[in-house]
């Protein structure tokens, strides 16, 4: 076979296989095309999945009729004229191959009519075969129909999944694009019916439940941080929310929708401890940064994108969702009509559902955690990302309202000054509730001013504790009992490779473990906190050299919270241990004091709470 | 069975067996105490399968020998809430009944006859020789100067969660540790030839301690390759029930760390300090500790020992106490508690406190017989 040039058709059907994977792609083109247009309303329709018929229609500046065919030629596009335009890119597209790469594998009509302009033109085609503009009616902006997506290409064709698995992805295409681009509206049809509205003056919040659902409405936090020309908003779910999958979590950087591991793992890393290590949240974040910042052009879907300095990002996404985290009271609410955890909302298009939460594991300690419970009651707590100090605000109109005494029983019974009781406005009765039992060796029950509260002795602990060895860590390094007798632990090739690589780390916490022969490890040193707490050496340093021998544990932030969290699991009261009424109300008075005492370092839930208002409606009193 | 008994005495013994009795069991029998009547003697017995404990009591008048098994805890709160001088034990209609002068309890009994099952005896003295004989008193300083020192019971390594015991002739010692620190104490034996070496259980060795009423009554103790046997008066007959007591139980297993290894030999620094003026400070000291800090510093030179302690959250404590002591200024960190414990059990009126680095175990000496070793934490 002899060496030739392709002819431009076959150059298109190869680059549409990279820009035009399946009809969420096209979609995903042509939007963005829309958007870069100005449009301030995008219409969106499909039929059976995308395969037969996609419809994007916007209100944007339109072609000029003899610009129709040109527009469908590869590289052609208004968007860049020099190299240097490279560096600072603002719109979404710059390559000028997407409808030519659509163009060259399905039949397209498309469709415009420039602002201004008395009339607008239409032109068809059908893979190379382009006809000549007609004049047409229409609205002001652009229309371009795809049909009968790969005709010509069948093995491509043959890759596409069914038109209900398609659909969905374009669903997820279209919800991120909507998240993308606040400011403009979209209508999204599939087979005719609507499966999603959204005004371009809709709010942020509006937009948001719009997309994700209306149940996630009471669950969704703000966020915001900056730094420098860095800006981070968006809306984040309360821990409740989270996901099994990453679907839910949606990023935009600059009004483009990306998936970025970076931002990702910034996001989790501000939920670490509040979800489950495999779930992930539901949020929504915008990120606006200088385009010379970041490098777009990395993946010709523009999904990916590469920062120059990640690190800045990441943490600045990590502050933003933890201090909007931090701010919020986040117990959930005890329900006693459903009994697994939320699937959540979210749902809108083809109808595909998220899949909820898989069932809660047994925690390893023994300590059981309880289903997960729907929305929580947001209350803000401590101060605020605003810099207003709500905390302070509380103490002090608790100190100028003394409490209602007929739901407490606590000793801070003071005269009724009449106040109005009615509503939420209840003032919290002290700060650590006085009444208190043990139930079942496992749990505590007690009061706050919403109602009762429920709380698993071993995971409250459990937090306190990790809390505490944090504050300590961050601080210096932990108070280490060396031993008369060194401890010897049997340990695997791996896990003495894995000792190496942990020395650091266990210096920082108080351990001193070294080789003593080919498969043997002696502790002579452990956490004084930890020989406090009856711990043994060796069956934990067994189990942290088995982990570390697993997934490589190295010295950083992450990898230090990691032990912590064993120690903190290890060092807790397990279901099963009788606590004195003296612990039980210094446990209390801790979960009042610690970070985070929601949740377990886990991520499970340390405290449900049965509001008055549940019980008043269980009894029939309301 | 018909016996008349005397209360305080069977309220001793039943007490002691209910504390063999586990509190909780799959077998109901095991939670039991068997009753054995026979002329002049009412023997009582309990276990737990690893250690079991017979009780012949003499004040008693037996008008009627046979046997009778029922729950111990119960026995032991009748017999501990009565306030007659002697009761009535009689089995009667598959009941022991209880008779004070006021009062009678009908308690039910566990039928042995059908298929529950069989109480679980075993035979003491199978498998163990002589060892020695001790003083009762003797056997119960060395116990308790040094069990507190043991490992916790859940700890992994078996061998240290008893004490060990070591004989060589008439020298008993009892060694104890859980690895942080190590509790040695000697004594001397009435009797005794040759080497022996066991690690024994707390549990048992707490029922000693409580068994010696008389300091100087003997004690035998024989020991096997898998248990040991202690007879405190004539209760020690083969088979054969006599006044009394005989505590027998299975031994830790397992090897007992090189102790004389761990006790250093080197140590310059000797400061003598009041024990009773320590103990204050030490325990005031600790006050501003917590469980994420939990030591004290020790700072001692020219005949004062400073001590100090400090907690983020709380604040700082600084003690001061004369010693005598005037070598080079040394400043070591302790966990308080394993100076109070050992503090605790000292009898002499001084202690003497040898150190050499911060780093290096210190002794803590209270008189010839007893050395306690403790690691300093690292601060």
């Amino acid at each position: 076979m002899s060496i030739r040039i392709l002819p431009p058709l076959l150059v298109n059907q190869i680059a549409a296989g990279e820009v035009v994977e399946r009809p969420a792609s096209v979609v995903k083109e042509l939007v963005e095309n829309a958007v870069d247009a100005g449009a301030t309303a995008i219409d969106i329709e499909i039929e059976e999945g995308g395969r037969e018929l996609i419809r994007v229609t916007d209100d944007g500046s339109g072609i000029a009729a003899d610009e129709l065919v040109l527009a469908l030629t590869a590289h052609a596009t208004s968007k860049i004229a020099r190299s240097e335009d490279l560096e600072g890119i603002a719109t979404m597209g710059f390559r000028g191959e997407a409808l030519a790469s659509i163009a060259s594998v399905s039949r397209v009509t498309l469709s415009s009519r420039p602002r201004g302009a008395e009339a607008g033109a239409t032109l068809d085609t059908e893979g190379d075969q382009s006809g000549t503009p007609r004049p047409a009616g229409m609205g002001p902006g652009t229309r371009v129909v795809v049909r009968n997506l790969f005709f010509n290409t069948p093995a491509r064709r043959r890759f596409l999944r069914s038109p209900q698995a398609e659909g969905t992805r374009v669903a997820e295409t279209v919800r991120a694009l909507a998240l993308a681009h606040p400011g403009i509206g979209f209508r999204f049809l599939v087979d005719g019916r609507e499966r999603l509205s959204v005004t371009a003056s809709a709010s942020l919040r509006e937009r948001v439940r719009a997309v994700l659902g209306q149940d996630t409405d009471a669950g969704l936090l703000d966020v915001e941080a900056a730094d420098g020309d860095l800006r981070l908003r968006g809306m984040i779910g309360t821990p409740d929310l989270a996901r099994a999958t990453a679907r839910a979590l949606h990023v935009v950087l600059n009004g483009r929708p990306i998936v970025d591991r970076v931002l990702q793992h910034a996001l989790r890393e501000g939920y670490r401890g509040l979800i489950e290590p495999a779930q992930w949240p539901l949020a929504v974040v915008w990120l606006e940064m200088d385009p010379r910042q970041v490098d777009v052009n990395v993946h010709p879907a523009k999904s990916e994108v590469r920062f120059h300095d990640p690190q800045r990002v990441h943490a600045l996404v990590r502050r933003g969702v933890r201090s909007a985290l931090g701010a919020e009271d986040l117990v959930p609410r005890l329900d006693l009509t459903r009994s697994t955890a939320p699937a959540g909302g979210g749902r809108m298009a083809t109808g595909a559902p998220y899949r909820p939460a898989p069932p809660m594991p047994a925690s390893r300690a023994g300590g059981r955690g309880p289903g997960a419970g729907p929305a929580p009651t947001p209350r803000e707590r401590a101060t605020g990302p605003s810099g207003f100090d709500y905390q302070a605000a509380r103490h002090a109109m608790r100190a100028a309202a003394p409490s209602d005494l007929a739901f407490t029983t606590g000793a801070s019974a003071g005269p009724d000054p009449g106040r109005d009781v009615a509503g939420d406005a209840w003032a919290a009765p002290t700060a650590a509730p006085s009444a208190a039992i043990q139930v079942h060796r496992m749990f505590i029950v007690t009061e706050d001013a919403e109602g009762l509260l429920v709380i698993d002795q071993h995971a409250l602990h459990e937090r306190v504790m990790f809390e505490q060895l944090r504050a300590r860590i961050l601080a210096g390094t932990l108070e280490s009992q060396p031993f008369l007798v060194p401890e010897a632990i049997e340990a695997g090739a791996g896990e003495m490779e894995a000792l190496e690589s942990l020395q650091p780390l266990l210096r920082r916490i108080g351990i001193e473990a070294a080789p003593v022969g080919p498969r043997s490890v002696a502790v002579s040193a452990f956490p004084s906190l930890l020989v406090e707490r009856g711990v043994s050496a060796a069956p934990f340093m067994q189990s942290l050299l088995a982990r570390a021998a697993e997934a490589p544990i190295g010295d950083s932030e992450e990898a230090l919270f990691e032990v912590l969290d064993m120690m903190a699991c290890k060092a807790a009261v397990k279901a099963g241990d009788r606590l004195t009424p003296a612990e039980i109300s210094s446990l209390l008075a801790q979960r009042e004091s610690v970070e985070r005492s929601s949740r377990c370092p886990h991520g499970r839930p340390t405290t449900l709470r049965l509001t008055i208002r549940d019980l008043e409606r269980q009894f029939g009193r309301r | 069975m018909k016996v008349v008994c005397d209360r305080a005495a069977l309220q001793d013994a039943v007490s002691l067996i209910s504390s063999v009795v586990p509190p909780r069991s799959s077998k109901p029998i095991l939670q039991c105490v068997r009753m054995v009547a026979t002329p002049g003697l009412l023997t009582l017995h309990g276990t737990d399968l690893d250690v079991g404990l017979r009780i012949g009591l003499d004040q008693v008048e037996v008008a009627e020998p046979g046997e009778v098994i029922v729950p111990a805890d119960k026995v032991d709160e009748i017999v501990r809430a009565c306030s007659d001088s002697s009761l009535t034990l009689e089995v009667r209609d598959n009941h022991l009944n209880i008779r004070g002068a006021d009062a009678h309890f009908k308690l039910n009994i566990i039928d042995t006859s059908g298929d529950v099952d069989p109480w679980p005896d075993r035979d003491p003295a199978e498998g163990v020789t002589a060892d020695c004989e001790i003083a009762g008193g003797v056997l119960r300083h060395l116990i308790e100067r040094t069990i507190f020192a043991a490992a916790a019971d859940h700890n992994v390594r078996y061998a240290i969660r008893g004490a060990l015991y070591e004989r060589k002739d008439r020298k008993v010692r009892f060694v104890a540790t859980d690895g942080k620190r190590l509790a040695m104490a000697d004594g001397a034996a009435n009797s005794g030839k040759g080497e022996s070496r066991c690690i024994l259980p707390k549990k048992p060795l707490h029922l000693i301690t409580r068994l010696v009423d008389d300091p100087d009554q003997p004690i035998r103790i024989s020991i096997g390759q898998n248990s040991a046997v202690f007879a405190i008066g004539e209760g020690d007959r083969a088979g054969t029930s006599s006044p009394g007591a005989m505590l027998w139980t299975k031994l830790e297993e397992g090897t007992f760390p090189p102790y004389e290894d761990v006790v250093p030999r080197d140590l310059d620094k000797k400061i003598t300090s009041n024990r009773d003026a320590l103990s204050s400070a030490i325990r005031r000291a600790a006050l501003l500790t917590n469980a994420e800090s939990r030591g004290v510093r020790l700072c001692f030179g020219d005949n004062r020992l400073t001590l100090r302690s400090r907690s983020p959250e709380m604040g700082e404590a600084e003690i001061n106490v004369d010693v005598a002591y005037d070598g080079d200024p040394i400043e070591v960190g302790f966990s308080p508690n394993y100076i109070t414990d050992v503090l605790k059990v000292a009898e002499t009126s001084d202690v003497i406190i040898e150190l050499k680095t911060p780093q290096r175990p210190g002794i803590f000496r209270c008189g010839q017989d007893f050395t306690y070793v403790v690691m300093p934490l690292q601060v």
